[in-house]
């Protein structure tokens, strides 16, 4: 279980986040959908450990941290793709947490990243350098280092940005098979149509949660409505 | 084959040879880092911000490495402070640093007696001027470096190529960028003392970023800036040699023209 009680969020004036309260449980494949400048974004680095919770408003289950368990994959885009690295490389990447310090990955890490990379259908890429992929190859390949740092809390920034439509049918059944396994993943997207065929769960958010459950209860046009351009207080948020 | 072994004869060739070996792998090392992480700016600011650390030194009749060593260290400390705290980027964190340290160190020599030549060698550095003791403490700081950036390479490597992961699983990306810049300072210090400024930003630079353009991951980079790096050297060591030229610029031309070469002939995959 992972999730927030009660969050504010701001930076200087502005309010990125306010009261807000969610849960993600286990087995459970959610989407956080909302404008840009929603918030969304803010509310995957608060439960990554990425932005600082003085108010200790996250929620995780008794005896974890989030270093342990949750595996963070960034947006395409804050990454340096000429970076000289190979499939290989990135996806060990996600080893490091657990090997600790002073330590190189032996045989079972390799065979780890060997079963992610496969998973994720990049294994025959792994010794391209990564600028020589895909927009879609390499989301496969931070899906592949997620697998590989083991976490049973998947948090995904936009993964669905800059893939084509063929590889995000790939990307997302491969999301709802982790789900099935048992591992809680959420997902940010401004994708509502690709969410709503494959997420159990949806959880708008505006700065505030607008709405929060499954895509049937969900998906209405007030919902959307008050999401996508008026808030429930009336102010249009779709500038923000 | 007389060519190739007459100036081999000349003790100060064969340790000149042995120094750009030593300095190019060492170079190489740090060289890569340097260029991915948008520091090629540093050896130059490096060289130049050591100053109050030999004015020091010779005012206090200390040790002038030790004095550029503690110089090199504070400005590396200081351009990692200066980025952190401001969020500004690192060229201008550099900026900044080196010419308040170089400043210092004008200031600071102005109380000086008199100028000291001594330090003028320290600064600017001849290959051919190389002594035994010196190949041995570059030895010494190449191992040094080399266990250091081995022992943290997979924290460096995430911290660079994706610092919020890195952030996420708890590593103290802060704290690595400083050791990061610290080694870089103590090996800039070295191979300006051995080899002069303008050889040792090429080594950190050009022979990196040539590697750079040809390699796929940080391991065969780093082993192409040496190889090349020894390449340049070796090659540029001997042209002075037959056309009595100046070791360290000739040297740089080379390693330019061989950056050059790369970026014609890399491939585009």
């Amino acid at each position: 279980m992972l999730g927030v009680d009660n969050l504010t969020v701001r930076y200087g004036t502005h309010t990125a986040l306010e009261g807000v309260t969610v849960r993600f449980g286990a087995g459970q494949f959610s989407a956080v959908i909302g404008p840009n400048g929603a918030g969304k974004s803010t509310l995957l680095k608060v439960l990554a450990g990425l932005l600082p919770d003085p108010g200790g408003h996250v929620r995780f289950d008794p005896g974890h941290t989030p270093r342990q368990c949750v595996s963070y994959v960034p947006q395409q885009q804050t990454l340096d793709w000429a970076f000289p690295v190979t499939v290989w490389d990135v996806a060990m990447m996600g080893r490091t947490g657990r090997l600790g310090w002073l330590r190189w990955p032996g045989g079972k890490d390799r065979q780890k990243v060997a079963a992610a990379l496969e998973e994720t259908g990049v294994y025959d890429l792994r010794h391209r350098h990564i600028g020589a992929l895909s927009g879609g190859q390499r989301q496969r390949v931070l899906l592949a280092r997620m697998l590989a740092r083991e976490g049973h809390l998947l948090l995904l920034d936009e993964p669905l940005t800059g893939v084509d439509p063929a590889t995000q049918e790939g990307l997302m059944a491969l999301l709802r098979r982790q789900a099935d396994l048992g591992r809680a993943v959420v997902m940010v997207t401004h994708d509502l149509d690709q969410a709503r065929r494959w997420c159990d769960r949806l959880v708008l958010v505006n700065r505030r949660v607008i709405a929060d459950g499954t895509p049937e209860e969900v998906y209405t046009p007030q919902n959307i409505e008050a999401t996508f351009s008026v808030s429930h207080l009336g102010h249009t948020h779709a500038e923000a | 084959m007389d060519w190739l072994t007459d100036p081999l004869q000349f003790d100060f060739f064969v340790r000149a040879l042995a120094a750009v070996v030593l300095v190019s792998v060492l170079c190489a090392l740090v060289g890569a880092w340097v260029v991915l992480r948008g520091l090629s700016y540093i050896g130059d600011a490096m060289s130049h911000a050591v100053l109050p650390g030999l004015v020091g030194a010779l005012l206090t009749g200390g040790n002038l490495i030790v004095g550029a060593i503690v110089a090199a260290v504070l400005t590396a400390l200081g351009i990692g402070a200066v980025g952190q705290r401001s969020g500004l980027k690192q060229d201008s964190a550099i900026g900044i640093v080196f010419v308040g340290m170089f400043a210092l160190g004008v200031v600071l020599l102005s109380k000086a007696p008199t100028f000291a030549t001594d330090l003028s060698t320290f600064l600017i550095g001849n290959p051919l001027g190389v002594t035994a003791a010196d190949l041995w403490s570059a030895l010494g700081v190449t191992a040094l470096a080399a266990l250091v950036l081995g022992a943290f390479h997979k924290e460096l490597l995430l911290a660079s190529f994706d610092p919020t992961e890195a952030r996420a699983i708890g590593l103290p990306v802060g704290r690595l960028n400083h050791l990061l810049l610290v080694i870089i300072g103590l090996v800039v210090v070295l191979t300006v003392q051995l080899v002069g400024t303008t050889l040792s930003v090429s080594l950190l630079v050009t022979s990196s970023a040539a590697a750079r353009l040809l390699a796929r991951s940080l391991k065969k980079m780093m082993l192409l800036a040496a190889g090349l790096g020894i390449l340049g050297g070796v090659v540029g060591l001997y042209l002075s040699y037959f056309f009595d030229t100046a070791a360290g610029a000739t040297i740089v031309l080379v390693n330019t023209t061989v950056f050059v070469l790369a970026l014609l002939l890399r491939r585009r995959e």
